[in-house]
């Protein structure tokens, strides 16, 4: 037979729940429609509870004395089915509920908690200023979305706003000032490279060089065959530096050094109007003469733009040989995802102090550069990066 | 042949009166008296048995508005001053404004609201009620601004089934003039662009339009071109118009006679901050009366509110930004 | 023109034979008694929400009213006239559906219990704030007075609380100014919620406020159903005449809560033992049966038939849908293209 719940009534509009005084049924007791089955207290009366239609008392839930919220089940009366569907009860087990005038209000079934919803932004960081030169408005911000700008694309742009903010008339101006100039368009690559860059040097990033004597490796290099070129010596040398101690390759991530799980070192290869960066993995393994073959293949690849994926990706430092343009000097920006870039310039003869000889004598010289994120590197440990590499480079037949 | 913004007032009524027997007029002196402010002289006459003076009731005034609208008629209530319609908000928020909802009768009254301040008027007799009906669904709320407006407008709120809140503004009463009343108006619901401009958008409505536009015709010379929205009605607020409005300019500025706390000011800058985000150049920004009674003195009440001076001076902020 | 339909035809009961007006009008009383009952059983077994308010006590003032009143006339109810709804053509359907939340009721939902009416039938739905429903039958009245129309009067109830309000002042002192045909019931049933008449006002009998306000005053026996009728349906006719506004003051006793979540246990033990506190639906019956107008069968069997009108109002009511929140239109305004698009 079905049972359907006694409900707890709303006895008053701001009433949320009510005391029960006194029981007048027990279970097993036949009781007609709207016969009272207990009183119950507010603050406002003393009230009865009836049961809704005929039946018998086949549970009580409730304690005398005890308090219990509108809508709660106070119990169950078990009932005949065309009373139970009459009271519109569709489901015959206990606590069923129904959408129509037979459900109780405020009702409290099976104890469902309800899930607060939980935000997904724990409150956003407000700027300390908004205005100023570094603020973009929410119209700026729409413009650049649909032109695919970023705020490096306006740094040619003077702002007329508070604090020499650019406001959205400087902005349109600059626009229609560019239009009419030469325009050509950039490749992707050109456009990639300029995104990597970007997003690179929102870092604090620093440069120190060593000159050191290349002479040594040029030999080394004379008698190998086949030649390995002078940045895959660099290279070596930093993958070896690297594995006795990674931590110059570590990347800050918030309080914590993520250490590199393997030292893959890639090194640049200029390609069209780019550059692409193939990687040699587990450099610090594998022998400079083992390397030689590989590197020329990924150096032919490179430059017909037939790297595979494997071939790139995933390397924690990467080596330029900006030498080959003739260049001393130079401070290149190390891919987004690492902290270094190891440097290479074009060598030269220059008068070197022989203290043995107490003369000057000719060197080969060339500047290796370490250029850094200073989060994590400083001037000393970048140093003595460049002075361990320079120790192996001096003896080039062990790398 | 000029027409005050008074009189058309007092022509649409007439014509409102003549084309539909469901009409009539109901307030206090409103019959021979013509009105406290004349809005209604000689349509008593005119129109005999159709004008009729009401005692100092104004919940009765109401409430008999509703029932005789529930039997068909057309009633245009004159609550002599805004301020006194507090009297029977209750029947206007809770009567007039639920009955359609309730019971699917519509309520075809007018409540006409001499609005606004003057000087001299003090605390009882300037108010700017707009807002505090705008809350209440079920209501349409009217804020003409030009003769053309509180003609064609007026007539539109007899015509319309629901309860309609006609604020009409006591300082533009003899001030503003026309040269004819309109043949052909803007439908309510849409607002103004009455003046196009460049720089910044200012949105108002009512007696702040043409303080608006004054202060807009100074800031010319300096190079500076405002555009101004006259919203004609704030309930429904043609949000489309500003917004597109706000896309041209990028910088809003939001004007009201009435008081700071959530009024009309507040529902535009929080509509274009949702809808229009990426249309804002600088923080949306509104000027309101001060929050205090509206006072007695000149001197205190011409700095109470809004002026062409002190808009201007709200719009070169917002520039600089 | 707003167009009028009546869904339910109401008896006529202007009847020379005092016999039958009083079974009549007896039987509607049986009828509000006992499903007003069954109101506050079901509110009790939680099936209804919000609150139930009865009138019991009130039934032969209010019956009084409802036959007196006919086809045509305005009729604003308030919260203790089922007897006069039912009476004035109400259907014991609308009101149940209204109870228990039906989306079929008049108020769909929208509004509940003793806050519901179908206007164009002649009987407004009130508001709760008390007075309210006085200037706005006056407004029916008044617009009639302006149409042409006669012959019809406008009827409302109000307690003795409510005629503290500011609306009762206006409304009645409108309709004495426009002389309209208005015949105000005041229930003195001496409670207003928990508060006494004591606290109310200090004039010594509510109907001297007739004289303030220029209009006719009667007074009546709550509790007994001849005498109600014959003033009541007497004040009808004279406003019908054109007499301007009629205040009927009844006094009686309020034998219930305020509200069935009310257990009254404040009223004064003395005025429940007093003639006042007596049942009129008692003393009706009683006086049936003395006047052998009817015998105790034949009241049972109206009971019985009252009974089994209200179950089966339940019944059919509680089988229907409650309004859906998804599909409800939440639109306020009968001029769709004026709703602000811009709100949620």
């Amino acid at each position: 037979m079905p049972l359907i719940p006694i409900i707890m009534p709303q006895l008053g509009e701001s009433i949320a729940e009510a005391t029960v005084v006194s029981i007048s049924v027990k279970v097993g007791d036949q009781v007609q429609a709207d016969q009272d089955v207990m009183e119950v207290e507010t603050n406002k009366a003393v009230m009865g509870v009836t049961s809704p239609c005929p039946g018998h008392i086949k549970e009580l839930l409730v304690e005398v004395q005890q308090s219990y919220a509108v809508g709660a089940i106070l119990g169950y009366l078990d009932v005949s089915v065309e009373d139970a569907t009459r009271m519109g009860f569709d489901e015959l087990a206990p606590a069923a509920n129904t959408e129509n005038g037979g459900s109780a209000p405020h009702q409290q079934t099976a104890p469902t908690s309800k899930k607060a919803v939980q935000p997904t932004v724990g409150g956003l960081p407000v700027p300390a200023h908004a205005t100023g030169a570094g603020y973009m408005s929410p119209r700026m911000k729409a413009r650049m979305h649909d032109l695919g700008l970023s705020a490096a694309d306006l740094s040619g742009v003077a702002g007329s706003g508070a604090a020499g903010r650019v406001t959205i008339e400087d902005f349109e101006k600059f626009l229609a000032q560019l239009e009419q100039q030469k325009i050509t368009p950039a490749s992707s690559m050109r456009v990639a490279v300029a995104d990597s860059m970007r997003r690179s040097w929102s870092r604090p990033l620093a440069t120190v060089a060593l000159p050191v004597n290349i002479d040594p490796l040029l030999t080394h290099r004379k008698a190998t065959d086949p030649k390995p070129g002078p940045a895959l010596y660099a290279l070596r040398a930093l993958a070896i530096a690297l594995g006795e101690n990674s931590a110059p390759a570590g990347r800050l991530i918030g309080g914590r050094i993520v250490h590199p799980p393997a030292i893959d070192v890639g090194f640049a290869v200029e390609a069209e109007d780019g550059v692409l960066v193939p990687v040699l993995r587990n450099v610090d393994k594998v022998k400079l003469k083992d390397l030689t073959v590989r590197y020329n293949e990924l150096v032919d690849l490179a430059r017909q733009r037939r790297l595979p994926p494997s071939a790139t990706g995933g390397s924690i430092a990467t080596v330029t040989n900006f030498g080959t343009f003739g260049l001393t000097w130079a401070t290149p920006i190390p891919l987004p995802e690492q902290t270094l870039v190891l440097g290479m310039g074009a060598g030269r003869i220059v008068p070197s102090w022989d203290k043995n000889l107490k003369q000057f004598v000719p060197v080969t010289e060339a500047n290796l550069t370490v250029s850094f994120d200073h989060r994590v590197l400083d001037g000393g440990g970048a140093g003595r990066l460049l002075a361990r590499i320079a120790a192996l480079l001096a003896v080039p037949g062990d790398l | 042949m000029s027409i005050t913004y008074l009189e058309a007032i007092r022509e649409a009524q007439a014509k409102a009166l003549a084309d539909d027997p469901r009409v009539y007029i109901y307030g206090q002196d409103v019959g021979d008296f013509g009105g406290a402010f004349k809005a209604t002289k000689n349509l008593a006459k005119e129109f005999p048995g159709r004008v009729i003076d009401a005692p100092i009731s104004e919940d009765a005034i109401i409430g008999s508005a509703i029932g005789a609208a529930i039997e068909g008629m057309r009633p245009i209530i004159e609550m002599q001053y805004a301020d006194f319609s507090t009297a029977g908000f209750n029947q206007i928020v809770n009567h007039a404004a639920t009955l359609h909802w309730r019971t699917q009768v519509p309520c075809p009254i007018t409540i006409r609201l001499p609005s606004g301040g003057t000087a001299g008027s003090g605390p009882f007799h300037s108010q700017s009620m707009e807002a505090l009906y705008a809350t209440y669904p079920g209501l349409i709320v009217m804020t003409p601004a030009t003769v053309e407006d509180a003609y064609s407008m007026l007539l539109e709120a007899v015509a319309i089934d629901d309860p309609v809140i006609f604020c009409e503004h006591k300082y533009l009463y003899y001030h503003l003039k026309a040269e004819s009343l309109p043949t052909e108006a803007m439908p309510t619901g849409k607002a103004r662009i009455a003046r196009a401009g460049r720089d910044v958008t200012i949105v108002a409505y009512s007696a702040m339009v043409h303080e608006a536009l004054a202060m807009a015709e100074e800031l010319a010379t300096e190079g500076t071109e405002v555009e101004v929205v006259d919203l004609r009605s704030i309930k429904p607020l043609d949000t489309d118009t500003v917004l597109a409005s706000v896309a041209r300019t990028g910088r809003l500025l939001a004007v009201g006679e009435a008081w700071p706390w959530g009024g009309v000011t507040a529902e535009v800058v929080a509509r274009v901050a949702t809808e229009g985000f990426a249309l804002l150049d600088a923080p949306p920004q509104r000027l309101n009366a001060k929050d205090t009674p509206v006072p007695f003195h000149p001197n205190l009440w011409g700095t109470h509110r809004p002026t062409a001076r002190s808009i201007a001076a709200a719009v070169r902020k917002l520039l600089s930004y | 023109m707003v167009q009028k339909t009546i869904t339910s035809p109401i008896k006529a009961v202007k009847t020379d034979n005092k016999q039958d007006a009083y079974i009549k009008a007896f039987r509607w009383m049986l009828l509000a008694r006992i499903s007003e009952e069954k109101y506050a059983s079901l509110y009790r077994g939680g099936k209804i929400f919000g609150g139930v308010f009865v009138g019991k006590g009130q039934e032969a003032l209010s019956v009084s009213l409802g036959v007196s009143l006919r086809k045509g006339d305005v009729f604003a109810p308030l919260i203790r006239d089922q007897a006069a709804r039912l009476a004035f053509g109400e259907t014991l359907l609308d009101a149940t559906r209204t109870y228990l939340g039906s989306r079929l009721g008049p108020m769909r939902g929208r509004d509940g219990n003793v806050h519901r009416g179908r206007p164009l039938d002649g009987y407004l739905p009130m508001i709760s704030h008390l007075g309210a429903m006085i200037p706005a039958v006056s407004g029916v009245l008044f617009a009639r007075k302006l149409q042409g129309t006669t012959g019809t009067v406008g009827a409302t109830c109000i307690g003795d609380g409510g005629t503290s309000t500011g609306a009762f002042h206006e409304g009645l002192n409108l309709a004495a100014v426009e002389k309209l045909p208005l015949v105000l019931v005041v229930a003195n049933n001496q409670y207003a919620y928990s508060t006494p008449t004591s606290k109310q006002f200090v004039c010594a009998d509510l109907v001297d406020k007739a004289i303030g306000y220029g209009v006719a005053g009667h007074s009546v026996d709550g509790t007994d159903l001849a005498a109600c009728l014959e003033v009541v349906g007497n004040a009808v006719e004279q406003a019908r005449q054109g007499h301007g506004p009629q205040l009927v003051v009844a006094s009686i006793l309020r034998l219930a809560g305020h509200g069935e979540h009310d257990d009254a246990h404040y009223i004064d033990e003395r005025l429940k033992q007093s003639s006042m506190g007596q049942d009129c639906l008692k003393l009706a019956e009683n006086f049936l049966l003395e006047q052998a107008w009817a015998n105790s069968t034949d009241i049972e069997l109206w009971r019985n038939d009252a009974m089994q009108q209200i179950e089966e109002a339940v019944a059919i009511a509680q089988r229907e849908p409650a309004p859906d929140p998804d599909t409800e239109d939440w639109c306020a305004l009968a001029t769709r293209h004026l709703s602000d698009g811009f709100i949620e």
